[in-house]
């Protein structure tokens, strides 16, 4: 069945007739056309109800056809709040109204207009207050009501990504004059981008009319778009939204699911002009609409806006509007015009040639709904007798759409954004923009300029500046800026008060004239302070319609200029945008050592250390437990294999390198023998601990040194920091990745290794605890240190990181004999705990300095400087406040602290818990804590406030836990 | 990802060597077929893939994670380079292609980067290996760029566009001459990357932190999917190289 307000060819440039669409709106099926937006389809279709308005839930319809207004939001599935008549229907669409209650076209919400007199701006703040703390209830019923869509929770996020693009020039809007500015540009052979947020070039070309026999646009629309498509240097994105203006002409660009990035040396914002609704009473009614939105309507989408119109004018841009209205077989019942003594153009002589009645000087007073279906029926015109104030008695006039030509303001958002400042002009009264940046051009409408020729003139003398600043041909620019020759487009005061209120300055959130007045009234006078009180601007459409109409009002009610008033501040985004357009495709770069997939294979559970993999322990989840002890014990009795490759490696080399050591660490490196490792401390200048490892030296004048796994980075550029004031003469090289590390130990360790070292002498005479050795493993380089992390006999196995598969394998194979068995790092922290080894940043924190974590010892007091040394110095004069301390739990039956539960006195809280594991050494739990100073002697106790607040005594013991002597480490 | 990496009777396979790339359970996932390289192997071409030059021509990843290369820096590697018989780049970030085919890449004043060349045949940069030792050769210091970095080439008339996607620089290659360098941030990893074009096709190599490789293959592998990329072996790269 042919749809009812549909037009044949050739109206409806964005249609596809060969392709029908079915969707459904509100459960009910309708048939579209491929290229229709879901307003379109539905208008074509008769069904002018799109939405509810947010706060009286009055019906509401189409407003603009530009995405410019609120009256079309929309639920789909997937998304709320979608712009009925920008969003393309698409076959089986599923389209809700929303912010209603019951049904769209009988929404019990709309009874709480009749109670808007009790409901003015700012009643929030007046009457929810009282009684003392009734706001909490009132704010959950109305947080209930407020709002529009509804998010689909269950939803999986689509893919989003983003790009990067790079131009000489981009020109915003697709326009006759960013289509010329582009083509102009392009001529000095720069490269150039054109944008569009329409699916099609042309900008108003497409619908608006230019001369009375309505070919004029057309022909042009139709050359300019054939040159830009020939030119070469000129890329087009249609559909693709500017939607913001960064510095340095950095423009992100919506189109689709991605966000393109878009460097621009030089920007022409062609960003044209939004038209301008009149304020009179009930000129929110479906069937009232912006002149353009008809035109929109007839020639882009063949949708005839209705059957009997009346056109308010304020321009003559109306009686280009009615010629089309008639050309659709549109009854134009009467032209009502708001100026007194119209100055008429070629196309307003021809309407009135064509005997459609015009009334001057008139205007609509108030629009009247049709009592069945709640459209327009009719409008009251009255004479304006003086600025706003219209004669006592008014003629009706029945029609079912009218058409407000009542002015423009200047999409001013991109601008404002770039720098430029809006002003307003008494003279045209409307907004201006000036104070442009530099490399930023702005041409057509937005600059008040209306005729089609010189805006051509103004977009062409634009393109070339712009062409001129970025590309290989200076082309010729006039002296002389082109003439602005068109006539006043704006009505100083389209705005008529009416006693029973009910006209619109703000569609989104219901505000009327009273409502500005009011927040005046209340001390409101500056135009952002308005804003704020009144919420006028701040809805989905962001002033677009009511910016114009505030300023106005608030101006006249303060007795000052507009332009003193303020205007309100337009920042990004330009128009709503996705989360996940701002997310984009996310990337979280993951590290992983060259013996990954083997953790895998042995069915490591893997945990994140940062970027980094890690296996936590080896077995399934639910033998967590016993995986780990299992683990422990197996390098207690056995030998065992941990990946190290995530520690941190540096490389300090040149004739320095044992001085610059000796500054930055603690501990004494001066006379540390090649071949030996010693632990290093690193504090920073207020002496906190910030990290630790070891530092090999492998020559006079190379030391290797390791570092904390998420530490090393910032080690690395804090010796690159200080050496760039000490330069010592000394090279410093983060190999972290470079190399792939295994930590073999247990008593068997050195079993193992022997049938793959045949170059090292590995006894405990030639190779001692804290030895460092070059050679090979299994015929791979590797760098082998003695150390004892986890209180055994244990080497640190360093290889080029290409070879960490080949050596995994290769020390499985040669230990199965001793049954070696990879161990992950839950374990290592129970083995490191139990031999009493602090994890920097999980036993330390930002204040901790050595002497309060029993690490005096690793600090050389005899040297003249290391960084934190004064500081040190200073702190182990005052008082220790707390310390860090071991303790056993020896109460099988109570829960064992985690990280973080409170060391008690009494109820005070004297510490905390850092450390707490069970030992499957000692078969209790063990821990570290900081403790007050007075209980840090063996045998003291403590409690620890555990799960469920259950205190938990707990025993003070000298560290380390196990193996006292050191003997096992020391094999 | 389980893989069984046991070869097919005959046939090389990563695990025959000890050197091994990151991501040879994908290539071999893939179906590759390898060649040895450099005491290792590289991906030779994919089984099930037809035309691999001509899919290198329009946009294809390949790993050269094993093949040689190495770095030199410090006060003294300018004068000490040059003595061994290297043409350097003039100024930094840019690149220069040695006698031997291999390259040479100036990464700042005194920072160099040696990457052989695709056939590893270049013998330049193990010679300058062995031709450094700490008691001979003052303010030089070798760095392991063979084991610190992965390295890929990004081919492909759609290379620029592509890495537009996960980089803020544009690769264009009316804007990023031959041989010029970049040291940037791809899809939040650090990563070095230089033109050289194999004939006219535009080809990038990327060198980044080797223990990201996996995370930045796929990175770039998404990229390049809108684009029809995919991964090709060594001989698509020799053949766009001799075209």
């Amino acid at each position: 069945m042919p749809s009812t307000n549909r037009l044949p060819a050739p109206y409806g440039l964005l249609l596809d007739r060969d392709n029908p669409i079915a969707f459904s709106f509100e459960n009910k099926r309708y048939q579209g056309i491929a290229g229709d937006s879901i307003a379109s389809a539905l208008a074509a279709n008769d069904r002018w109800l799109l939405s509810r308005s947010f706060k009286y839930h009055r019906p509401r319809s189409i407003l603009t056809m530009a995405g410019q207004d609120a009256n079309t939001l929309v639920q789909l599935p997937a998304d709320p709040n979608v712009l009925a008549d920008r969003e393309p229907v698409v076959t089986d669409m599923e389209v809700r109204g929303q912010n209603y209650s019951g049904s769209l076209d009988r929404d019990r919400d709309a009874l709480i207009e009749r109670f808007s007199k009790f409901l003015p701006v700012g009643f929030y703040y007046k009457a929810f207050f009282r009684p003392r703390g009734i706001w909490e209830m009132w704010a959950r019923l109305i947080r209930q009501k407020a709002g529009l869509g509804v998010v689909d929770q269950s939803h999986e996020p689509d893919y989003f990504d983003k790009q990067y693009l790079f131009y000489d020039v981009v020109v915003v809007g697709a326009g006759p004059a960013g289509m010329e500015a582009a083509l102009r540009a392009a001529d000095s052979g720069c490269e150039v981008l054109l944008l569009d947020e329409n699916p099609v070039l042309g900008g108003s070309l497409n619908y608006a009319r230019l001369d009375v026999e309505g070919q004029r646009a057309r022909n042009l629309r139709t050359t300019m778009i054939a040159d830009v498509e020939a030119n070469s240097r000129i890329d087009v994105m249609v559909d693709t939204v500017c939607n913001g203006w960064f510095a340095d002409n950095w423009l992100p660009l919506i189109r689709g699911r991605r966000l393109y990035k878009v460097r621009a040396r030089e920007t022409i914002l062609c960003v044209g002009s939004m038209e301008q609704h009149a304020v009179f009473r009930n000129n929110d009614l479906p069937g009232i609409m912006m002149s353009s939105a008809a035109q929109r309507l007839m020639h882009l989408y063949a949708v005839r806006p209705g059957r009997a119109a009346v056109v308010l004018a304020g321009n003559n841009d109306a009686y280009g509007v009615a010629l089309d209205l008639l050309d659709a077989g549109v009854d134009v019942k009467r032209i009502v015009d708001l100026r007194e003594d119209p100055h008429y153009d070629d196309i307003a002589r021809s309407v009135i040639a064509r005997n459609i009645a015009v009334t001057d000087g008139h205007a609509v007073y108030a629009a009247l709904p049709d009592p069945k279906t709640g459209h327009l029926g009719s409008v009251d015109i009255r004479k304006i007798v003086s600025d706003g104030v219209c004669g006592g008695k008014g003629e009706i006039i029945e029609c079912d759409l009218l058409c407000m030509a009542a002015g423009y303001t200047p999409t001013y958002q991109l601008i404002c954004q770039a720098g430029g400042q809006l002003d307003y002009d008494d003279d045209k009264s409307s907004f201006t923009l000036t104070k442009l940046p530099v490399s930023c051009q702005i041409a057509g409408s937005v600059t008040g300029t209306w005729s089609i020729d010189s805006v051509i003139a103004e977009a062409g003398h634009a393109g070339t500046v712009a062409g001129n600043a970025t590309g290989a041909v200076q082309q010729h620019i006039s002296l002389e800026q082109p003439e602005n020759d068109a006539d006043n487009v704006n009505l100083p005061w389209p705005i008529f008060p009416h006693p029973d209120g009910k006209e619109f300055v703000d569609f989104d959130e219901d505000l009327q004239i009273a409502d500005i007045l009011n927040a005046v009234g209340d001390g409101y006078e500056h135009l952002q302070l308005v804003k704020r009180y009144s919420t006028s601007g701040m809805g989905p459409s962001q002033g677009r319609h009511s910016a114009l109409a505030t300023a106005r009002l608030v101006a006249r009610a303060t007795n000052k200029t507009i332009a003193s008033t303020g205007v309100s501040t337009a920042r990004p985004p330009f128009v709503a945008e996705r989360l996940a357009h701002s997310a984009g495709r996310s990337f979280y770069p993951a590290r992983r050592s060259n013996m990954h997939y083997r953790h895998l294979e042995a069915g490591a559970q893997m945990l994140h250390a940062g970027a980094w993999y890690r296996p936590a322990y080896y077995g399934p989840k639910e033998s967590r437990v016993d995986a780990i002890r299992s683990e422990v014990s197996n390098v207690r009795n056995n030998v065992g294999l941990v990946d190290v490759s995530t520690l941190g490696g540096i490389e300090v080399r040149g004739a320095d390198a044992g001085e610059f050591l000796n500054r930055i660490y603690t501990f004494n490196f001066a006379k540390q023998p090649v071949g030996r490792a010693r632990y290093a401390l690193l504090t920073n200048e207020a002496g906190t601990v910030i990290d630790d490892g070891v530092a090999c030296r492998i020559h006079e004048h190379h030391y290797y040194v390791t570092a904390t796994t998420g530490g090393v980075d910032r080690v690395y550029q804090s010796m690159l920091k200080w050496n760039a004031q000490w330069r010592l003469d000394v090279d410093i090289a983060n190999v972290s990745s470079a190399l792939c590390g295994v930590n073999i130990a247990g008593p068997k360790a050195r079993r193992v290794l022997e049938a793959l070292c045949p170059d090292v002498d590995l006894s405990a005479a030639a190779f001692p605890y804290m030895g460092v050795r070059e050679g090979s493993v299994a015929g791979l380089p590797a760098r082998l240190i003695r150390v004892g992390f986890v209180g055994e006999l244990g080497y640190e196995i360093h290889v080029p990181q290409h070879f960490g598969e080949a050596l995994w394998d290769a020390l499985l194979t040669a230990g199965s004999e001793h049954k070696i068995a990879p161990f992950g790092i839950e374990a290592q922290r129970v083995l490191r705990l139990e031999k009493g080894h602090i994890i920097i940043g999980q036993d330390t924190d930002a204040m901790s300095h050595p002497m309060e974590v029993q690490m005096g010892w690793a600090v050389s007091h005899k040297k003249p400087f290391f960084v934190g040394k004064r500081t040190i110095a200073e702190l182990e004069k005052k008082q220790q406040k707390r310390r860090l301390v071991g303790f056993v739990i020896n109460d099988p039956n109570a829960p064992i602290p985690l990280e973080s539960h409170l060391v008690l006195d009494g109820e005070e809280m004297v510490g905390r818990v850092t450390s707490c594991e069970y030992s499957p050494t000692l078969d209790k739990p063990v821990g570290l804590a900081y403790a007050q100073p007075s209980k840090t002697e063996s045998g003291s106790k403590i409690v620890i406030k555990s799960t469920g607040g259950t205190r938990v005594p707990a025993d003070i013991v000298d560290l380390p836990f196990y193996d006292p002597d050191n003997r096992r480490q020391q094999l | 990802m389980k893989v069984n990496t046991t070869p097919e009777a005959g046939a090389l396979a990563p695990t025959h060597y000890p050197r091994r790339s990151q991501l040879y359970r994908q290539h071999v996932i893939a179906g590759a077929r390898f060649e040895e390289v450099a005491g290792s192997v590289v991906v030779a071409e994919y089984i099930d893939k037809t035309d691999e030059a001509q899919q290198a021509a329009k946009l294809a990843l390949v790993d050269l994670s094993t093949l040689s290369r190495v770095g030199f820096k410090g006060a003294g590697a300018p004068d000490w380079l040059e003595e061994q018989g290297a043409r350097l780049p003039d100024s930094p970030n840019r690149a220069r292609r040695q006698g031997d085919g291999s390259l040479i890449v100036r990464l700042s004043t005194d920072e160099f980067l040696f990457l052989c060349d695709l056939t590893s045949d270049s013998t330049f940069t193990a010679r300058l290996w062995d031709s450094w030792s700490f008691q001979s050769t003052k303010g030089v210091y070798p760095l392991p760029r063979a084991d610190s970095h992965c390295w890929f080439a990004l081919t492909g008339v759609h290379a620029p566009t592509a890495l537009a996607k996960i980089c803020g620089i544009d690769f264009h290659t009316h804007r990023f001459s031959k041989s010029e360098v970049a040291q940037t941030s791809l899809a939040r990893v650090s990563a070095i990357i230089l033109r050289d074009d194999l004939a006219t096709t535009p080809c990038f190599l990327i060198l980044s932190d080797v223990s990201s490789a996996e995370y930045l293959w796929d990175a770039l592998m998404d990229a390049m999917l809108e684009f029809q990329g995919d991964a090709v072996g060594m001989v698509a790269l020799r053949t766009l190289t001799t075209n």
